[in-house]
């Protein structure tokens, strides 16, 4: 967990996390989603990027049980899964 | 080295409840930066995951993936696991590591488990998520042209009601 035992050199200051801690998920809500997430990863060698859409639905699921705070997607780095669906919608019409 | 990590746990403590930003967002880089940021996609990283539990802890503390592969300005999922193995429930609050020490200053934690108090009652195995970013300007720091793996170490420790930890000089 620490860093080397050498005076003089700087060591790693944690910084606590942007918006806060996750309430502890007790009663497995989302866990459906997490599983869904993991699948993907192990199915494409851990590449998350590749597992984008499991990851939003997962923190979406958290939105919805009020085990994270409310936010639009596109401020959770999703802005781009969300333009998608946009134009997937514009083509069917 | 020990002391430091255990002065960031209540340090943390004190400037949520005299800022009463318990779990809001610290000034500077924040959802405007993830709203607007570009993935750098030929800079991949791997990410590596360590749990460690605090010998005074009866947790079992684990990664659910060994590693996972991002790109600077792209945010990401991760999970850990804990379960309380006893018959009590406990307390438990983490601080977290990242090597390569330059590293850690563009690794940004969107929102995780640590720093705050969890409690895990009798026998039970909770998901522990971890959302995070490594932060686009990573990629044009000549420092970190050789870096593509990056280890984020997590530690629990058991929150005692009382217990005073030692507070270093802060500097």
């Amino acid at each position: 967990m620490s860093t080397a035992m050498n005076f003089g050199s700087k060591s790693f200051k944690p910084r606590p996390p942007d918006k806060g801690a996750f309430p502890l998920d007790h009663l497995g809500e989302c866990k459906g989603f997490k599983e869904k997430f993991m699948t993907c990863l192990r199915e494409n060698s851990f590449e998350s990027a590749l597992c984008r859409q499991e990851s939003k639905d997962y923190l979406e699921c958290r939105m919805e049980r009020q085990l994270m705070a409310k936010e639009p997607l596109e401020k959770l780095g999703f802005k781009d899964l969300i333009d998608e669906k946009l134009e997937a919608k514009h083509d069917k019409v | 080295m020990l002391g430091l990590s255990y002065a960031a746990v209540p340090l943390y403590r004190l400037y949520c409840q005299a800022t009463g930003l318990g779990g809001s967002a610290v000034a500077g880089h924040g959802s405007d930066q993830i709203e607007t940021m570009e993935p750098v996609k030929d800079r991949i990283i791997k990410v590596t995951f360590n749990a460690d539990v605090h010998a005074s802890l009866s947790w079992n503390f684990r990664p659910q993936q060994t590693e996972i592969y991002v790109v600077p300005g792209e945010t990401a999922l991760a999970f850990y696991k804990a379960k309380n193995s006893t018959d009590k429930p406990i307390i438990g609050i983490s601080t977290y590591n990242v090597v390569p020490f330059e590293a850690g200053q563009y690794f940004n934690k969107i929102q995780c488990f640590c720093f705050e108090e969890q409690r895990l009652n009798p026998h039970e195995e909770v998901d522990m998520p971890v959302f995070f970013f490594i932060d686009p300007e990573f990629a044009e720091d000549p420092r970190m042209a050789r870096v593509d793996l990056i280890t984020l170490s997590y530690t629990f420790f058991e929150a005692k009601e009382g217990h005073k930890l030692p507070l270093p000089g802060y500097q």
